[in-house]
């Protein structure tokens, strides 16, 4: 008989695509600056609440090795598995998040899709009503540094699949 | 009128994306093509303090006006830009929209015949840097005018 895990472990997957290229170390200063982009962005902020932002934010960018890495370092760090698989479609799912929680997911959204245009009085609003000011600047700063690593994550097709928690804190 | 946005940065971060930005455009070393590189972003961003501030900076650098005309409409400005330009302007647009889905082989191909690997990874970080800038200015409305060069 088979069932649905036999079929999961013999199912034949396609080849892991190779990274497009190494782009850390062709440009060392730019990944240093990056990490003390990284490290300064998210001081003062939760970091339950940081690694939400992070993999909500690298869902809409498509960012598989970002989705990788953030979502088992949320695991690792004690969120549930719950939280995370509900993210995508936290508007329907409200009831797993705190009112903080909501108002940073929709900051994050409006952040980062800003080709759509701009990002709303209500939403700032909202997220100004949770976060003092000097923590909702740390917040659209680290919003804007997870959308800037998803961008060197998806153009070099960075593979997802390898990271181990607890690594790249 | 609506409420005012904040506009703090706090001084680490802002000084971070200033090393991240210089470390890009000192690696693609074209500072001419980086400001086309950033106007382009700013413009699908809709950054207006970003553009106020990096239009300016072109002009400075002596990229020609009508190459920052028609920039918003490269792909049909036909003898405009060269074919090195338009790689790397097809790229920014890419790697700036990817709320669309990620970078198509075609763009990053066409990318990588005009720039060696090394200056392509600066070129890449530079569009990362610019949507970065363009995502704290944007979401705090910075309005355009501060900058001075």
């Amino acid at each position: 008989m088979t069932t649905t895990n036999d079929t999961a472990t013999t199912a034949r997957y396609v080849p892991e695509q190779p990274a497009r290229m190494q782009w850390a170390q062709l440009a060392p200063e730019v990944y240093k600056a990056m990490v003390r982009l990284d490290t300064a962005a998210r001081q003062g902020l939760d970091r339950t609440l940081y690694e939400l932002v992070k993999i909500r934010a690298s869902q809409i960018n498509h960012c598989a090795f970002c989705i990788d890495m953030h979502s088992k370092d949320a695991l690792a760090g004690g969120e549930s598995v719950e939280r995370i698989v509900q993210l995508g479609a936290w508007d329907e799912s409200r009831h797993f998040y705190t009112e903080k929680e909501l108002a940073a997911l929709e900051l994050t959204e409006a952040v980062t899709v800003l080709t759509d245009g701009f990002v709303p009085d209500e939403v700032y609003e909202k997220a100004a009503k949770h976060f003092d000011e000097a923590e909702l600047a740390q917040l659209i700063s680290a919003i804007a540094v997870i959308n800037a690593w998803n961008r060197f994550g998806v153009t070099f097709r960075m593979a997802p699949g390898h990271h181990e928690p607890g690594r790249h804190k | 009128m609506t409420a005012p946005r904040t506009g703090l940065l706090d001084q680490a971060v802002g000084r971070a994306m200033s090393a991240l930005s210089a470390a890009a455009k000192k690696g693609l070393g074209d500072p001419a093509l980086a400001e086309l590189v950033v106007i382009r972003a700013s413009q699908l961003n809709h950054c207006a303090f970003c553009l106020d501030m990096h239009l300016a900076i072109a002009r400075e650098h002596g990229v020609p006006q009508r190459q920052l005309d028609l920039l918003a409409a490269w792909e049909e400005a036909e003898g405009v830009y060269d074919e090195r330009e338009r790689a790397a302007l097809a790229l920014t647009e890419a790697v700036t929209v990817l709320t669309d889905g990620f970078v198509p082989d075609a763009v990053y191909e066409q990318a990588a015949k005009y720039f060696d690997n090394a200056r392509l990874a600066h070129l890449v970080a530079l569009i990362a840097a610019i949507n970065n800038w363009n995502r704290v200015m944007v979401a705090r409305r910075i309005p355009p005018g501060g900058h001075t060069s």
